[in-house]
């Protein structure tokens, strides 16, 4: 009995991070459309929810990898996921109320990592997992990114420079709606499969499906839905920041940092290298703001996204490992996820409503 | 130590493809774009073969640009 109530709320939970996740990642998908005026943003927003959905559809080959790769899988208990859970979520719900852009993958696996050392020690991590698939793509992913959109922006004024400008504005905003699909789609591929991997992970832990078994349907569609809800609803304080705060584009540059990204995300994921979406994105707006002139560029905005990307792992971490020295206070059983699960609740709407009553700090882009 | 944890080729075929991929991708569409601007351009000062060159040049741009998309979609199934 207190297992299934386990299972219950890492179910519930996971797909709390789902929202998050979505809620948190719009902004990679819409932000640079909306601050172009490629799309308006009930348009922009509607049309990545769906994408996401239809993203999630797409492929389940990677489902059970997100925390597998970087902790010992022999130690995964529900109650280590559902701590790892809360840390990516309070990371997430953190960085959203400051309205900074960070990734979503990492905070899960911060959180996760955290939590498994707190149950079984630094044995639990998988050293070359971390280092080779976290920490190396975290460097990687926003300086190639900065780099080919400097290197594609440069080229597009070039190419494009003695065009009519409405020709050109037009042109690049259409791109934009081709590629921030593209990006949307990548979106719910990636993002929605490590909830299905987390769900997955969970039943098979509590023995309801078998080791090497698929995300059942219900698994994939109630992941599909939470991540396409929560990119519906919007983060308009990220996408405030990474469409408007870190430069001003243009057209081209909004084309350039997208168009680019998508095609560095889809590169890196052929090769079995996957980047950030975030790290990517924003990488990506910096670059193109750059190469058209290091000024244009608000630095302290950016350095603040860069403390927070440094700070998204270790800060998950902590508050996995918190999570679960709480939990097991009340011993083994369902008491302790409980407890957690109703002051997070508690604390989410405080927030909220704190949020609320000061109103928001950053007005929505573009209504 | 960090060596020996980090798959480096992994890391060089990824920074170059997304260099190749990215930089090209923005190359075709902007190309895309010049000869669309070239074709209504020269259409209105009727010069039609040239505009038709641009035009061509433009349809092949795009279509570069679209089979991009068409294995960006293909990436996204087989990973």
């Amino acid at each position: 009995m207190s297992a299934d109530v386990i299972l219950v709320i890492v179910v519930a939970t996971a797909l709390a991070f789902d929202f998050t996740n979505g809620f948190h990642d719009t902004a990679n998908v819409v932000a640079t459309s909306i601050s172009t005026g490629a799309a308006r943003p009930s348009v922009a927003i509607g049309f990545a929810s769906l994408l996401n959905f239809v993203g999630a559809f797409i492929s389940i080959s990677v489902a059970a990898t997100v925390a597998k790769d970087v902790v010992n899988a022999e130690v995964i208990t529900p109650t280590i996921v559902f701590a790892g859970l809360i840390g990516a979520i309070a990371w997430n719900l953190i960085t959203w109320y400051f309205g900074l852009p960070s990734s979503s993958s990492h905070a899960l696996i911060g959180g996760v990592v955290g939590s498994a050392v707190a149950a079984a020690g630094l044995d639990a991590v998988l050293a070359e997992g971390l280092v080779g698939k976290v920490l190396i793509p975290a460097v990687v992913a926003p300086l190639v990114a900065f780099l080919v959109a400097g290197l594609a922006i440069g080229i597009s004024y070039r190419v494009v420079g003695k065009q009519r400008p409405g020709i050109v504005t037009r042109g690049y905003r259409y791109g934009q709606i081709v590629s921030s699909g593209l990006l949307a789609l990548a979106h719910g591929t990636n993002d929605a499969q490590k909830t299905m991997g987390v769900i997955t992970l969970a039943l098979i832990a509590a023995g309801k499906l078998g080791a090497e078994a698929d995300p059942p349907t219900w698994v994939i569609v109630a992941s599909a839905t939470a991540i396409a809800l929560g990119t519906y609803s919007g983060g308009w304080r990220i996408i405030k920041t990474t469409g408007t705060r870190i430069i001003k584009m243009d057209a081209a540059q909004g084309f350039s940092a997208q168009g680019a990204g998508a095609a560095v995300i889809l590169a890196s994921t052929h090769f079995g290298f996957p980047l950030s979406t975030t790290h990517v994105i924003n990488g990506g707006v910096m670059g193109s703001g750059a190469a058209k002139r290091l000024s244009a560029v608000r630095w302290g905005v950016a350095g603040n996204i860069v403390v927070a990307w440094v700070l998204t792992l270790p800060a998950a971490a902590l508050i996995g490992a918190l999570t679960y020295g709480f939990t097991r206070i009340f011993g083994t059983g369902a008491l302790g996820p409980a407890l957690v699960t109703l002051m997070a609740l508690s604390l989410v709407t405080a927030a909220f409503a704190r949020r609320a009553r000061q109103g928001a700090p950053v007005e929505a882009v573009g209504g | 130590m960090i060596a020996t944890l980090v798959q480096w080729k992994d890391v060089w075929q990824t920074v170059v493809a997304s260099v190749v991929a990215g930089v090209g991708i923005t190359f075709a569409f902007s190309v895309g774009i010049w000869g669309t601007g070239q074709f209504v351009e020269l259409s209105r000062s009727d010069r039609q073969g040239a505009a038709s060159a641009a035009g061509l040049v433009a349809l092949l741009a795009f279509a570069v640009v679209a089979a991009a998309v068409i294995i960006g979609i293909v990436v996204m199934t087989q990973k």
